[in-house]
């Protein structure tokens, strides 16, 4: 529910939780680091993430600072940084994966963490339907076999040659990865899927100390292994908060009177606001537009089931009539670009973009209401006053939207205009976050709704591209697997994409066909439209010099800045004690 | 003292010369009850709502309350905002964040949310009349079954089930959330009725037309009802303040219609926006202070009605 957007529920509910913080235990402020959580701890017992889709019982803290990957991605340098793992190989076709796992880690209750933990987790995910994790279900895709060759060595044999496989699942690619889980506490459990895993242990440099629904508090653990085996030093809080800020304005008030040292992303307006009352409160960029590329460009996700949005004719007049320069500037004030294809557009996918754009499918950032207007009439539809009708029936669309940010109910505000303009009597229908991932979005329970599940793609084209292939296709009212083509897009069209973005699948990375086969792929995928992408995303996360230095930042790239990510751990290893 | 009680008042200016300024207003008070300034100011003042509304029509490009109408962040005329840019008329009031007119989201809203009072009022009031009279006069397990119901309906918190039955269905139109309200505001002018009608039914002239044969309904709604009018317009208006309350409760929560301007989103939209710290004062700033208006009118009415009806509030 919105209510706990409400500022003044929001306020008393810190000022509560800031005082729980400093009863708990004395750790002063400047030992302690307050990231903002953008959303309410559901169920705060839970820390089973294998059956969680919304993502909230790791980004709490938990895999920021708790369960740490097998590798990390880093965006700045291209690299899978090893982190649990030390490197990998693969065999020629890559159906094969042997990877070597860091001697010396050990779980925070002193148990090893070895390749039994691993084989133990990823054979968990495999007998187990009801783990329903992006994550897990991905593994469960791909993976046929999981052995152990020797207590740090393990050999994962794939269904199909996918070259991407560690940096897919290991490598905390997008937000989270496959995190290994302790043998010795979950083979204790009866079923997997209800065991709730409390109190959790991970392999990370802090323990949890406790949780509500708006906060997660989590201690350093002076015996962690990275520092004993000098993997790294021991970080310098000595206690990480996760607090939900509830909303734009009291994220601002706290970050800019220094009680919270991360936000989650503000308006550019607001970012401007905090500068004028705190000098102390950065960006990635330090001028306009501040904000980092996000690897999750927007799009509409449309129902391909529901009429009259079961018509491609009726998809593409969606598309011609928006006007991605006024989501631009309006919804997102400047702070980012339109999306001239499905993939984000860094330096790494140009090649792709380069060739769906040639071939002629590249997306205008203008709109053609005209056109779409003359595609919905071809479909028999004649306007009559504000809007389109067709025997007795008004056009209308309802877009639900999830309510958590700013960024999603303006964007969509903007659309329902453009579309309302057009004659399509469209509107918004927000939604809370957990609903919104929860029972909306896998279940195919709308008709359309704003979000980036086509996000995957950051340096090679399929990941993105084989979310919508056929095989993915489930009936309304089933969870769709990892929220692969939840547009339940089918038929001939799509057969046709998915052929050859099966065929592009097992390709080595940097393979010269492989952006004709982009582009050949992508006509049909223009042609059916099961999605429409808008604009590219952009985040601007302040965060705050006066107690910790060492942010990321375009200046000081060691990854990117996005603190509810499993990469988060980076941040925290960089933190410094301000002056 | 035969003579002044003969004259009538009218006609008595020249004799008023031995009397203090004081007992001239007094002797006024007697002129017209209706003509009580608290009374005169409310309606004033909710008619002045009302007026925006309509001469907004007329005179203001009311399509501007949507996205992107103008340039975002405007100040009102004359004032800068915090990007140095000086406030034109083509936003009187200035723009939100994404370029709506805020006088055209007035004109729209204001009414809107007046709207909502006075339909669920009238809604609440209707059922309120027929139950606290069916109750009243005809007594026995009717009067239980309703006496029952409404102290029951009279605990449940109203906001709490609204913004559930909100929360799930989203996006409502202005009239279902006044039917909505209507729900949660018949109980207490049913039970103030209730009483009222008890109390009337012993008296001589409903005996008389019970005498005379006249029809229960005859006898509720053209013999006792009349008597209570001043007193169920008081309990309207008290309903129509407590409606308005809970739309903009529901609003300020993002509740309700989605695309149709009310005061109460625009206030929504600019805390979930970060007006107060962008200093974009005028665009929560100006709705609250109609929103004060239109209380300030309801309140001035209901105590203006209340001395209509209760000579002893005059101060006589």
């Amino acid at each position: 529910m919105r209510v706990n957007r409400m500022l003044p529920l929001a306020t008393t509910a810190m000022a509560i939780a800031l005082a729980g913080i400093a009863s708990a235990q004395d750790i002063a402020r400047e030992d302690t680091v307050i990231f903002d959580l953008d959303r309410t701890i559901q169920d705060p017992e839970n820390f089973n993430w294998m059956t969680d889709g919304t993502g909230i019982r790791r980004m709490h803290g938990a895999h920021q600072t708790m369960w740490e990957p097998l590798f990390i991605l880093n965006y700045g340098t291209g690299n899978l940084d090893p982190w649990l793992a030390t490197g990998f190989e693969a065999n020629a076709d890559s159906t094969e994966f042997t990877i070597s796992l860091r001697e010396g880690v050990t779980w925070s209750d002193g148990e090893a963490f070895n390749a039994d933990d691993v084989v133990f987790s990823a054979e968990m995910a495999l007998s187990n339907e009801e783990l329903t994790a992006r994550e897990v279900a991905t593994l469960r895709a791909q993976v046929a076999s999981v052995e152990k060759v020797d207590d740090l060595t393990v050999r994962f044999t794939l269904n199909a040659a996918n070259p991407r496989f560690v940096v897919e699942n290991f490598g905390v690619r997008i937000f989270g990865s496959f995190l290994v889980m302790p043998e010795h506490i979950w083979s204790q459990a009866e079923n997997p899927a209800t065991f709730t895993f409390n109190p959790p242990i991970g392999t990370g440099p802090y323990t949890f100390t406790s949780a509500a629904s708006n906060r997660a508090i989590w201690d350093r653990n002076e015996d962690w292994w990275g520092a004993k085996t000098g993997f790294q030093d021991l970080p310098d809080p000595l206690r990480v908060v996760f607090l939900e800020s509830g909303g734009e304005e009291s994220r601002a008030q706290l970050i800019a009177t220094n009680q919270m040292d991360a936000a989650q992303s503000v308006s550019v307006g607001t970012f401007e606001a905090i500068g004028f009352q705190n000098d102390a409160v950065m960006a990635w960029h330090s001028d306009y537009p501040f904000a980092a590329a996000d690897p999750c460009a927007r799009q509409m996700e449309i129902n391909t089931t529901i009429a009259p949005w079961d018509s491609a004719e009726m998809r593409q007049a969606i598309n011609l009539i928006i006007d991605r320069s006024q989501i631009v500037n309006i919804a997102v004030e400047g702070a980012t670009t339109a999306s001239q294809t499905m993939f984000v557009e860094y330096g790494s996918m140009t090649p792709f973009v380069d060739a769906v754009v040639e071939a002629g499918y590249g997306l205008s950032p203008s709109a053609d209401a005209a056109a779409g207007q003359a595609l919905i009439e071809a479909q028999g539809w004649t306007r009559n006053g504000d809007y389109y009708e067709k025997d007795g029936e008004t056009l209308d669309v309802a877009i639900h939207v999830n309510s958590a940010s700013v960024e999603y109910t303006r964007t969509i505000d903007v659309i329902v205009e453009q579309l309302q303009r057009a004659g399509i009597d469209a509107r918004s229908v927000p939604v809370e976050n957990s609903v919104f991932w929860g029972e909306v979005l896998p279940f195919g329970n709308y008709e359309m709704t704003y979000s980036w599940l086509s996000c995957g793609s950051v340096n090679e084209p399929w990941t993105s591209m084989g979310r919508y292939t056929v095989s993915d296709v489930v009936p309304v009212g089933e969870r769709s697997p990892g929220f692969n083509n939840t547009a339940r897009w089918d038929g001939p069209e799509a057969e046709a994409y998915s052929a050859i973005v099966d065929q592009m699948e097992g390709m080595p990375l940097g393979d010269p066909a492989i952006p004709g086969m982009v582009a050949e792929a992508y006509g049909h995928l223009s042609a059916g439209m099961p999605f429409i992408p808008l604009v590219q995303s952009a985040k601007l996360i302040p965060f705050n010099t006066t107690y910790w230095n060492g942010w990321p930042s375009n200046d000081n790239y060691y990854n990117h800045p996005f603190h509810w990510w499993n990469t988060t751990h980076q941040i925290i290893h960089n933190l410094s004690k301000a002056e | 003292m035969a003579d002044q009680n003969a004259a009538a008042p009218e006609t008595a200016a020249p004799d008023v010369s031995g009397l203090t300024k004081a007992q001239i207003k007094r002797m006024k008070r007697f002129d017209n009850p209706w003509r009580n300034p608290k009374l005169i100011w409310g309606v004033g003042l909710l008619l002045s709502i009302v007026a925006l509304g309509i001469l907004g029509r007329i005179f203001w490009d009311t399509e501007m309350v949507f996205t992107g109408s103008g340039l975002p962040r405007q100040a009102p005329v004359g004032i800068e905002n915090m990007r140095g840019q000086m406030g034109s008329w083509a936003h009187p009031l200035g723009t939100d964040v994404t370029g709506k007119d805020i006088l055209a989201l007035l004109i729209v809203g204001a009414p809107n949310s007046l709207y909502v009072g006075v339909l669920a009022s009238l809604i609440g009031m209707s059922i309120g009349i027929f139950l606290g009279f069916s109750a009243g006069f005809i007594g026995g397990r009717v009067d239980d079954v309703i006496r029952v119901g409404s102290d029951v309906m009279i605990t449940i918190p109203p906001l709490l089930i609204l913004v559930v039955f909100q929360a799930a269905y989203g996006d409502i139109s202005l009239t279902i959330m006044a039917m909505l309200i209507a729900c949660f505001v018949w109980q207490s002018p049913t039970r103030l009725i209730r009483a009222q009608v008890l109390s009337m039914r012993e008296s001589g002239y409903v005996q008389m037309a019970r005498l005379s044969g006249a029809s229960t309904g005859h006898i509720m709604f053209r013999e006792m009802l009349p008597n209570l009018v001043p007193y169920l317009f008081g309990s309207f208006i008290a309903n129509v303040t407590t409606s308005i309350v809970t739309a903009v409760g529901l609003e300020v929560l993002g509740l309700g219609p989605q695309r149709v301007p009310t005061l109460g989103r625009v206030i929504y939209d600019a805390i979930n926006s970060g007006a107060l710290i962008q200093n974009l004062w005028w665009w929560w700033g100006i709705p609250t202070i109609l929103l004060a208006v239109m209380f300030i009118g309801l309140l001035l009415i209901n105590l203006g009605l209340d001395e209509v009806s209760n000579p002893r509030l005059r101060r006589l």
